[in-house]
């Protein structure tokens, strides 16, 4: 590795028809790790993925992969793959795969090409045409096309949206051995969980600002142990005007609270107690889902108006 | 340069090994100036069933020799003079005698027979037809049969029976035919190129005999063999443009390519699918040529221009059709803003012929040496005969390999762009704002 940081964005903004999509954006993604871009839709995480491509160029601001500034120094160091799905229709399987590993390095993908058509399940439709395939088997092929090559470097955007739970868990195992064959993998994602599971870092843009960015438990930390999990005998309407409590999530069996800064859970549990028959009371750390809503949640987005 | 190729034989390969690219070159002859051929194979194929010919002639003196004359067409006229085929159908003359009790009954009854198939047309020769002559005469011969304008017959009965007519009128007046066929002779100019002296010999070399087709025909032949190289290159290269930009396929190859590298691979595989083309049509073109042994029309010193400013039209146009082609987000779209470039392309054909009849004229220069038009209108004068000042084709191709280096450079700025622009239809403009500000 001729760096130990595998991309490094400093202060970049890109705009589009006057509107920002990405404001003056740093950070940086360490070699050999899983990075998660998570953020509501529309604010900026393709156009950052993009930036980093090169296929966008940004306004202001200098991108940094494997710390060149060249594309052409990189491109092949890298694989891509785009939100919306590219696949010459009429081409079979196994031609444009090889197609777009040699589009990469020349090197022969023959075998690569094989190995994983049967990593993937997909032997037996190698010589089929790319329209004759389910969306599911697409995909992969499209994932394939990004990694074909032994890149360095993956760039994967929302890359299990549409995907049945069996092909989910057989492509998230596949990019954490792509991490452990020492690639960095950076992708970004609607689902919170998979953020969580799989991340090593975490990273959140609203509105092209980055809001989060760190491990989860850095994240976490930086709520602290403000959430109370509570199940009640009398149900969610027990629990109106909880002193201390700032917020309630009804997921109907469980109410998420968070509290208040400053708010003693001592003295909330006393009060749910004194209201009926309590069944769980958790103090837990804010989940993911719960900060990015927090973040990102109509409620806020108002207040921030 | 590796990934150009790649790029480009990847998008030969999709746009050659298609239906669509077999059945256009099959088709494309046929379209352009093929309808000729067509004719001739539908005229050798044609109906040579005998056909029945009724004659109602109210004057008398007419039928009789038109018999005579069917008859001498039938005996000696039939058979092609080669192969002794029978190429033309006999004509079988019946005479029927005119009804003047009822004209329009036996019309009737005769326009029967055509419709049940037992005669192919009738023709009413009027009392007066040899005495009324002069304008504003109505026709002394009504041809009557389902598709009467079109016949061959009606053309060829208006010989013997004018013939005739003729001959009545030239002994009424007392003239002999001799006389009067010696006094009107026809005499005509002929076309010929100008004389030349042998070098080696010193003789002066006699002039050889000019056709309308060594005039026309062949700088028309190769004027659109041009036109047929810009055409063939743009519809693949629009086709898999659109098709990548709609699939998104083109941000998965940007992810591997630059867009100079995309946009010049996909120029360069069109330009390989519009030579393929061309070569074959060329090839076909001077084969059929040796086969008809008319090989002395071809003008083999325009040939390597033909490929030279070929590759330059093909580049050419084929640079504005990609950069314009991926501003659109589909077909519809893109016909309207390629539209501009169309007409350029197809200018030419529009101001051929005044070209053609003027090749040194002023016009001819100017239009020639404009680089869009160069490459149809410069070959289309050095086709004709005479040619053109020698210097005229090279700087019309520094000009014209100039504007292509231009135009590839612009195509490269605005594919940027327009690559990855999606939903809006984008104004001339604005594209060419691209193109200045990168």
């Amino acid at each position: 590795m001729s760096s130990l940081r595998a991309v490094e964005l400093h202060e970049i903004t890109k705009a589009f028809d006057g509107r920002r999509a990405v404001e003056e954006l740093t950070l940086t993604v360490p070699v050999g790790c899983v990075y998660g871009f998570i953020g509501p839709n529309g604010s900026g995480k393709t156009t950052t993925l993009r930036m980093i491509m090169r296929i966008l160029h940004p306004d202001s601001g200098s991108v940094r992969v494997f710390g060149e500034e060249r594309h052409e120094a990189y491109t092949e160091r890298i694989g891509y793959l785009p939100e919306e799905r590219g696949l010459y229709k009429t081409m079979r399987v196994r031609d444009l795969l090889r197609f777009y590993g040699r589009l990469k390095n020349g090197r022969d993908v023959n075998r690569e090409v094989d190995r994983w058509l049967e990593r993937l399940d997909l032997a037996a439709w190698a010589n089929k045409r790319i329209e004759q395939l389910s969306k599911g088997m697409s995909q992969k092929v499209q994932f394939i096309s990004a990694v074909v090559h032994r890149p360095d470097l993956v760039i994967l955007d929302e890359p299990f949206t549409g995907l049945d739970p069996v092909n989910q868990d057989v492509l998230q195992a596949v990019v954490l051995e792509l991490r452990a064959n020492g690639a960095t993998v950076i992708f970004s994602t609607h689902d919170m969980s998979t953020a969580e599971t799989m991340c090593d870092f975490i990273c959140m843009i609203h509105k092209g600002r980055k809001v989060l960015d760190g491990t989860l438990t850095a994240i976490q930390d930086q709520y602290g142990s403000d959430t109370v999990l509570l199940r009640v005998g009398a149900g969610a309407a027990a629990l109106h005007d909880l002193p201390g409590v700032e917020h309630t999530t009804d997921r109907g069996q469980l109410q998420e609270l968070r509290l208040a800064k400053g708010a003693d859970p001592q003295r909330l549990l006393g009060e749910v107690m004194a209201r009926g028959r309590v069944l769980q009371f958790e103090l837990a750390r804010p989940s993911l889902h719960d900060i990015f809503v927090r973040i990102a949640g109509p409620a806020e987005g108002e207040s921030h108006a | 340069m590796r990934k150009v190729l790649l790029v480009a034989l990847r998008d030969y390969n999709a746009a050659v090994r298609t239906k669509g690219f077999i059945i256009g070159l099959v088709l494309m002859p046929i379209l352009f100036g093929g309808s000729l051929i067509g004719l001739k194979l539908i005229e050798s194929q044609r109906d040579i069933r005998d056909k029945r010919i009724a004659i109602v002639d109210h004057s008398g003196v007419i039928a009789q020799a038109v018999v005579e004359a069917a008859e001498r067409r039938n005996a000696n006229e039939l058979r092609d003079a080669k192969t002794g085929k029978q190429v033309q159908p006999a004509y079988r003359i019946e005479v029927v005698p005119p009804d003047e009790q009822d004209p329009d009954r036996q019309r009737l009854e005769l326009s029967n027979r055509v419709r049940d198939k037992s005669l192919t047309a009738f023709v009413e020769i009027a009392k007066d037809v040899v005495t009324a002559a002069g304008p504003g005469k109505t026709p002394g011969i009504s041809y009557h049969s389902e598709n009467s304008v079109m016949d061959d017959a009606r053309k060829w009965l208006e010989g013997p029976i004018n013939e005739r007519i003729r001959k009545l009128r030239l002994a009424a007046a007392g003239l002999s035919e001799e006389l009067v066929g010696r006094v009107t002779r026809w005499t005509p100019a002929e076309p010929l190129s100008l004389v030349a002296m042998d070098e080696s010999t010193g003789k002066i070399k006699g002039s050889t005999r000019r056709s309308e087709w060594d005039a026309i025909g062949i700088p028309f032949v190769i004027m659109m063999l041009m036109f047929i190289l810009v055409v063939s290159a743009s519809t693949p290269l629009v086709n898999t443009i659109l098709e990548e930009k709609m699939n998104r396929v083109a941000e998965v190859m940007l992810g591997s390519v630059s867009p100079f590298q995309l946009m010049l691979g996909k120029l360069l595989g069109g330009v390989g699918v519009s030579l393929t083309t061309t070569a074959v049509y060329a090839a076909g073109g001077v084969g059929a040529a040796y086969y008809m042994k008319a090989s002395s029309t071809i003008p083999f010193g325009a040939l390597p221009w033909l490929f030279v400013y070929g590759i330059a039209a093909a580049l050419m146009f084929g640079a504005l059709f990609v950069a314009l082609g991926s501003a659109c987000s589909d077909l519809r779209e893109s016909q309207s803003v390629l539209m501009p470039v169309w007409l350029l392309a197809m200018a030419p054909m529009f101001i051929w012929l005044p070209l053609v009849k003027e090749p040194g004229g002023k016009l001819a220069l100017y239009a020639s040496l404009f680089p869009p038009f160069t490459p149809m209108l410069m070959l289309l004068r050095q086709a004709t005969p005479g040619g053109v000042p020698a210097w005229q084709p090279w700087v019309g191709l520094a000009e014209v390999i100039a504007f292509t280096v231009l135009c590839v450079w612009a195509a490269g700025r605005i594919f940027r762009v327009g690559i990855l622009m999606q939903g809006k239809p984008p104004r001339l403009g604005e594209i060419l704002k691209w193109a200045v500000r990168g």
